[in-house]
């Protein structure tokens, strides 16, 4: 039973983090219909850029994470603004391979600079952990969680309250319509991704804290992404949040109950078995899964 | 993409006879013209060329499986993979426990991967967009675990052994001329049905799938049943692949048999060549394997950085492919490649 509660916990925690990985992915995916191949590696710069800050200036990642997150928006902004609006309105496999190209690109630049050993951020507190009755809570699983949680509640309130939130929701909705309002959709939709970007560097930071990372682990956060995103379903914020801890739960379950390799497996079994059964994930609108393209 | 052009009525169709068989004809022709010459040319091969020459035939055939179901029905199967390793598998494991022979094991194979795209395909093909490309890397990426996880039957993830060599061995080693006419004659396979697929009823009935499938189905066409099939040729051309594949390499593993990265050369060369044309997938096949293995021998660290560039660049540039572009541009007379650009671009 305290095992149970274990992975129960653990799973939770390592929930949290997922979700952090995949708010971004899912944020550009609902509003410009784009699959980001790229956002794997996104993170993982991330993680480098909260590596670099704590190796070379001894900043702590929970403050270097405002840094790295800063120098990934102007990157995203760039990149979608003079590469992937240039091919927004193509059929879904360019985007998709353009977005692959980038990720190859990236990520192979990264093996070329930090080469392919795996790395860690080492902090003082992320090793140590609480005790609670039987259960263990190790700390820097705990704040990475806290961040997620706080981040997602953020992004729900930017969003939802702000005009540069509203005009992106607008944007994602109908584009010609918001076009029509005055609403600058390339800006829009630069700033879109450029924030997922800047999302994709906090996760990849809190990744870097209490994992280690190397460049060739890009293409499995992408599909935990992709996995998430459809499973918690597009068009709600929170989607991505119920998403990822679920599959943090099922992950962490398969891996005390199941043997061998199956529990890499239990992930894609959610996502067919979700893809079949309610395309539009447990709290998607339905109007982002019917829509093929925009 | 692919326009249609208007049938013309019978009493035209007579007179102007001798055209349209001779236009009929002519891929047929080429297509022949081509595999003499690459029968000719295999003995002025050195052994590295006959390789290199041999992996392009492997992609020529794997990028025109994805063709029938990416390029004329439309949908984007990010999992094709998935058929190539069942293939191999199929063959490993049919020659290690059944003792059967490579050339009864690799129409099985085929069937077996046919079959099986029918299964995943009809509940899968009632996805659309995004979400089929991901339901099928899911399968993909799911098969890989299951393979990995049946060490009994599969060999898991230290790898299974094809009985080639040895007193277990059910067929010989076909070494590097045998394999090079086995993977031309798949190549050749390939390039036939894709050519057989483009010019009749059932080819047609996926490209109006493509362009409009609701359309398609209130003209009459059975959606379902045309993108199972469809479905179930591209995998069984991509099963037949991977069981020569597997016989080829004897030792195969499920992280190689179901690589990812596969899938997306397929896509990436099906695109850029022209999709739901014959001619762009093969184009896009020979040139980009080509560049490829160019790029391994002369940049040995960047080259995956180089393809990455290459690949940002030509999906900017041609958007809808090479072949699809000429076609266009002759058309038009317009050869500028930056009001290509300006088409897709917010």
């Amino acid at each position: 039973m305290s095992a149970f509660l274990q992975a129960t916990v653990y799973g939770l925690l390592q929930g949290g983090l997922l979700a952090l990985v995949a708010v971004g992915f899912s944020l550009v995916w609902g509003v410009m219909n784009v699959v980001n191949l790229a956002h794997g590696s996104f993170v993982i710069m991330g993680a480098y850029l909260g590596w670099e800050l704590q190796v070379h200036a001894g900043i702590d990642p929970l403050l270097g994470m405002f840094a790295a997150a800063a120098v990934m928006f102007v990157l995203g902004y760039a990149i979608q603004r003079w590469l992937i609006n240039l091919v927004v309105n193509a059929p879904i496999f360019i985007t998709l391979l353009l977005t692959f190209g980038l990720s190859l690109l990236i990520v192979q630049g990264m093996n070329i600079i930090f080469s392919a050993n795996y790395r860690s951020i080492s902090t003082g507190y992320a090793s140590t952990s609480l005790s609670m009755g039987s259960v263990r809570v190790p700390l820097g699983r705990l704040i990475a969680f806290g961040i997620a949680v706080l981040v997602t509640v953020a992004l729900v309130a930017l969003v939802n309250r702000t005009r540069i939130g509203l005009a992106i929701l607008a944007t994602g909705m109908d584009r010609g319509a918001a076009r029509l309002m005055g609403i600058p959709a390339r800006h829009v939709y630069s700033l879109t991704f450029g924030l997922s970007a800047a999302l994709a560097a906090i996760a990849g930071t809190m990744v870097g804290t209490v994992d280690t990372f190397s460049p060739a682990a890009a293409g499995s956060f992408t599909l935990l992404s992709f996995v998430i995103a459809v499973l918690g379903g597009l068009g709600n914020m929170y989607g991505a949040l119920l998403g990822g801890l679920l599959i943090g739960l099922v992950e962490s379950w398969a891996g005390l109950y199941l043997s061998g390799t199956w529990v890499n497996a239990m992930a894609f079994l959610v996502l067919v078995v979700v893809l079949v059964v309610r395309p539009s994930g447990l709290v998607g609108r339905a109007y982002y899964a019917a829509r093929v393209e925009v | 993409m692919s326009t249609v052009t208007e049938a013309e009525p019978s009493f035209d169709r007579q007179a102007t006879g001798s055209r349209l068989d001779w236009q009929r004809m002519l891929p047929w022709g080429l297509l022949a013209l081509l595999m003499a010459a690459m029968l000719g040319l295999q003995s002025q091969l050195y052994i590295g060329q006959e390789r290199t020459v041999t992996a392009i035939f492997m992609f020529v055939a794997l990028a025109q499986a994805w063709n029938v179901i990416g390029g004329f029905t439309g949908y984007a199967c990010f999992g094709q993979v998935v058929f190539f390793g069942i293939g191999g598998y199929a063959t490993a494991v049919t020659m290690v426990h059944w003792h059967l022979s490579f050339w009864l094991a690799l129409p099985l194979s085929g069937v077996g991967a046919a079959l099986f795209g029918a299964v995943i395909g009809l509940p899968l093909l009632r996805l659309k967009g995004h979400y089929f490309a991901i339901a099928t890397l899911g399968v993909a990426e799911g098969m890989r675990e299951v393979v990995t996880n049946v060490p009994a039957l599969t060999g898991g993830g230290a790898g299974i052994t094809v009985p080639t060599v040895g007193e277990d061995a059910t067929t010989a080693y076909l070494g590097n001329d045998g394999f090079y006419l086995l993977f031309l004659g798949i190549a050749a396979l390939s390039l036939v049905v894709a050519l057989v697929i483009s010019r009749n009823r059932f080819g047609f009935a996926l490209r109006a799938i493509h362009q409009d499938e609701d359309a398609a189905g209130a003209m009459g066409i059975n959606t379902t049943r045309a993108k199972v099939l469809a479905f179930s040729i591209s995998g069984m051309l991509t099963g037949l692949v991977g069981a020569c594949y597997a016989f080829q390499q004897v030792v195969i593993f499920p992280d190689r048999l179901f690589d990812v990265e596969l899938t997306v050369l397929m896509v990436v060369m099906v695109v850029i060549g022209g999709s739901g044309t014959v001619l762009g997938p093969l184009l896009g096949a020979v040139g980009l394997q080509y560049l490829s293995e160019y790029l391994r021998h002369s940049y040995t660290e960047a080259h995956t950085f180089i393809l990455g560039a290459i690949i940002i660049v030509a999906v900017v540039f041609l958007p809808q492919g090479f072949v699809n572009y000429v076609r266009e541009a002759r058309r038009s007379g317009d050869y500028s490649l930056l009001a290509n650009v300006r088409r897709y671009r917010l």
